[in-house]
């Protein structure tokens, strides 16, 4: 469903992980355009991190196939050296400081930039005295943050990279990512729940819910993809009639609908008559809804229509 | 430290992908020195664990000796196990590197491979120094008639004084070394793969042939053979043998850690 005719960077098709009886992917297709920042959503225990994990090969599928730039990555020294993943819970040896990971990092990646792993950490004021394991989760977070960006690595994922940071490193990291971004074009993948925080960097997004890929599309085509009328509740159910509604808030004669698709410009026109006030929709609301709609529709057994290519 | 290749990276990034065919062995050095960083665990501790249970040994040396005042040192020589200490420090140490090294090493997008070659050579290092440290460590002994009151940690019959003297000595330790850092890393990574229940089953399979094993020998009266087989041999043709123990534990490991998670 991706949109974007980029050649992919990853490509993972039919792919499932179970563990024992769990299963943590099921039947999963989706690629991942080559330079682009994707944005990798859902709640947690979705599968974001497992999947993140086999297309890094610190893990592997029970079935299906994964292809990064080209290749498999498992035990592929031809490939892995592009990719980065730091977890969100990345174990370093004990008696480990921040200098020791940046510098096993450097011999790891062959882009590592030193001089920039230097401006981040003055940055993110890692500090150069206390061991990662004593680190509060911010500045562990920072760590893995700034192997990600230092090692401008081909395919680099960023775990839940906010975790911890406060509002300032946050800005710091989008800032940073935006600009390192632009001068060394290469393919990243933002996991994330906050989704209106990364919304203004990501290109694409893939949804994934309960093992499952939801929506695969790029940001531009999501925002078209719903509105949110507010006006009088009578002129508002003319206008939303028909239409799959993903969320209604009435008080008093008022009422606030958000439905799927776009209008028209008839449509349009009839809003104005109406004098309806149209809302966009946040890139947040609409995927809280997109997942609380397919977890309804899991529920009654049913396919949801608008699915990603994972689904059959 | 911006070279000009990576200035210049993202207009020849289109083209990396299918450039240079980069050796399978081109990491190896990276994977070696991720062992020794922070060195504290294959380098500074078993230092002061060798250094330090020598001068404790030697110290009880000295005490006994002062005790028991009638002893002719020359003539009863005290030869102590303290050398093993270590060792035991080192089956940790490698422990370590499968419990806590392999999840980063993961993280630096090292194949399996990569890392487990890198753990081999790191352990044949550690081993090696070990064991100079060993023959080093006999050598002083020997000369200072084990600090003049004959009390040794190091230069010990079976494994000094034999053919190859304290050489062939520290050979048997360096592979002996070798072999229990290859067999501590065997447990952790185990424990990674398996899981609690796994590791297990694995121990109880472990007793089981021993038991089975034991059971036999001494049915087929084998212990006496055993006995003078191993008395027969010398430092030297030991740490032949023991090419096989940790050929195979070398094997075993890297057959172990392909299937491995860091989390």
């Amino acid at each position: 469903m991706n949109a974007t005719n980029a050649p992919a960077a990853i490509e993972v098709t039919g792919m499932s992980r179970r563990y024992g009886r769990a299963t943590a992917l099921e039947d999963v297709s989706v690629s991942f355009a080559k330079d682009q920042i994707h944005g990798l959503l859902g709640r947690n225990g979705a599968g974001k991190t497992t999947l993140m994990s086999i297309i890094a090969a610190q893990d592997w599928p029970t079935k299906g196939e994964v292809k990064v730039l080209g290749h498999t990555p498992h035990e592929n020294e031809q490939v892995l050296p592009k990719i980065c993943f730091v977890r969100e819970d990345q174990r370093y040896p004990d008696d480990a400081l921040a200098r020791h990971a940046f510098r096993a990092a450097s011999a790891a990646f062959a882009k590592w930039d030193w001089d920039y792993a230097q401006r981040l950490i003055a940055d993110f004021r890692v500090p150069e005295k206390t061991k990662l394991k004593k680190m509060s989760r911010g500045q562990k977070s920072a760590v893995a943050v700034i192997i990600g960006l230092a090692s401008r690595a081909e395919v680099t994922f960023f775990d839940e990279p906010y975790m911890g940071l406060d509002a300032v490193a946050r800005q710091v990291f989008y800032d940073r990512l935006l600009e390192d971004y632009a001068a060394h074009p290469r393919t990243v993948i933002l996991s994330s729940h906050l989704i209106d925080e990364i919304a203004h960097l990501i290109e694409n997004v893939v949804l994934i819910d309960s093992g499952r890929v939801i929506l695969d599309e790029p940001v531009e085509a999501l925002r078209d993809r719903a509105i949110t009328l507010v006006g009088r509740a009578d002129a508002v159910a003319e206008m939303t009639a028909g239409r799959e509604v993903l969320s209604d808030e009435t008080m008093g004669r008022i009422s606030r609908t958000t439905v799927l698709g776009g209008l028209t410009d008839h449509q349009m026109k009839r809003v104005q008559e109406l004098d309806l006030d149209l809302q966009p929709v946040s890139l947040q609301q609409l995927i809280v809804r997109l997942t609380n709609r397919h977890s309804k529709n899991e529920h009654r057994h049913d396919v949801p229509r608008d699915q990603g290519e994972g689904e059959k | 430290m911006t070279t000009p290749t990576q200035q210049s990276a993202h207009t020849t990034q289109a083209a990396s992908h299918d450039a240079v065919r980069q050796s399978t062995f081109a990491r190896v050095p990276g994977a070696f020195k991720l062992q020794f960083s922070p060195s504290v665990t294959l380098i500074s501790v078993p230092i002061m664990v060798f250094v330090g249970v020598w001068f404790l040994a030697a110290g009880i040396g000295a005490w006994i000796h002062h005790t028991a005042g009638t002893r002719v040192a020359a003539e009863d020589p005290i030869y102590t196990g303290a050398s093993q200490a270590a060792l035991w420090c080192l089956v940790f140490m490698a422990a370590y590197a499968a419990s806590h090294t392999f999840p980063f090493s993961m993280a630096l997008s090292y194949s399996r491979r990569t890392f487990m070659l890198g753990v081999l050579l790191a352990f044949g290092l550690v081993s090696l120094s070990f064991g100079a440290a060993f023959s080093l460590a006999a050598w002083v002994e020997q000369l200072t008639d084990g600090f003049g009151i004959h009390f040794y940690t190091y230069d010990l019959p079976y494994i000094t004084q034999g053919d190859g003297g304290i050489v062939a000595g520290g050979a048997l330790a360096a592979i002996v070394c070798l072999v229990l850092m290859l067999f501590g890393f065997f447990w952790a990574i185990l424990y990674r793969r398996a899981g609690l229940f796994g590791l297990w089953i694995v121990i109880l399979g472990f007793a089981v042939v021993g038991l089975v094993a034991t059971m036999l020998i001494f049915q087929n009266d084998g212990w006496p053979v055993i006995w003078e087989w191993l008395i027969e041999q010398s430092a030297l043709s030991l740490t032949g043998w023991l090419v096989i123990p940790t050929a195979l534990l070398a094997l075993l490991n890297y057959g172990v850690i392909r299937r491995a998670t860091p989390a």
